[in-house]
């Protein structure tokens, strides 16, 4: 099945920004890097919309946008930078005038988010494409290059992670 | 015995074929391992299901507005609340209030020249009505 594909990234950004901003944040847990990598993913699609040929639309965005970010986990290991602590993140959103809501909204789901980062990384990628993205098994695959009962096998395994990490 | 394994996730996600399925089912019933390991697993992914989407930091896309999807869902909330109450308001009104009898074209003059009467600034110059309309309620 051919989807619609959006024609321009700004479409893209309006459509797909935020979901490209929640798979970074549940990732790395890091709101400034996950900031960075919406806007190279977006930089990325407006180069690759050009000779974009039509099929999964979903696959191609989200193979995008797994790439750009481990380019940048491997760009980050290579110039290893002082991180910011949560902390100061969080101070970042207090001067916000709706500071108290996202901070609410931010902590529901502390421990989860804390659980996921222990993941290794490959079981972390799946399990945020499938629950917090919402992809399907073959988009996970063609987003991911591997078959999809890797796929299977790694949202399975990532899971009873999660289970022991949290019980 | 072979354990259920990954299909237990992939059951959860609907990822199953419809024999696979029954095979999981079959194998279910009658395992206690699999079947606890299926409920504490589909507690995990509703966990991160349930996880908020959060909003993008104001200026991360510099050229393209982002609308806030949840403030629209409590916008509808509340939109369909105030609605409710209007058409309470305007139901008990209906109930409460005595249906008009029949108003005459002559009921509307004397009551329209009265006000006339007693406010020079009032009302149009003059009024036309057909003489043969009634206003039925």
């Amino acid at each position: 099945m051919v989807e619609p594909v959006p024609l321009n990234w700004e479409e893209v950004a309006r459509v797909y920004g935020r979901k490209i901003y929640n798979f970074a944040y549940r990732l790395t847990g890091n709101p400034a890097d996950s900031a960075d990598l919406v806007q190279e993913v977006l930089l990325r699609v407006r180069k690759g919309l050009e000779s974009y040929q039509p099929g999964s639309f979903d696959g191609w965005l989200w193979r995008i946008t797994r790439n750009a970010f481990l380019d940048e986990v491997r760009r980050k290991k290579r110039r290893p930078q002082i991180s910011l602590p949560d902390e100061v993140d969080r101070w970042d959103i207090a001067a916000s005038p709706s500071a108290d809501i996202e901070y609410d909204r931010l902590s529901i789901g502390d421990d989860i988010q804390k659980a996921l980062l222990e993941l290794p990384i490959e079981f972390r990628e799946a399990v945020v494409l499938c629950d917090v993205v919402g992809l399907s098994y073959e988009e996970i695959a063609a987003a991911t290059a591997v078959p999809i009962g890797t796929v299977r096998s790694r949202i399975h395994r990532g899971r009873k992670q999660l289970r022991d990490v949290l019980s | 015995m072979r354990h259920a394994g990954d299909t237990i996730s992939a059951y959860l996600d609907g990822e199953l074929r419809p024999e696979e399925v029954h095979r999981l089912l079959e194998h279910l019933a009658s395992c206690g391992r699999c079947s606890a390991e299926m409920t504490a697993l589909q507690g995990v992914r509703s966990s991160v299901r349930s996880l908020p989407m959060i909003e993008l930091p104001r200026g991360t896309l510099p050229e393209a507005e982002v609308t806030p999807i949840p403030l629209r869902r409590n916008r509808g909330f509340i939109a369909a609340v105030a609605a409710a109450v209007v058409a309470a308001v305007i139901g008990i009104a209906a109930l409460v209030t005595p249906p008009p009898e029949s108003i005459s074209v002559e009921d509307l003059n004397s009551r329209f020249g009265a006000r006339l009467s007693l406010d020079p600034a009032f009302g149009p110059a003059k009024v036309l009505v057909p003489e043969t309309v009634e206003l039925q309620r």
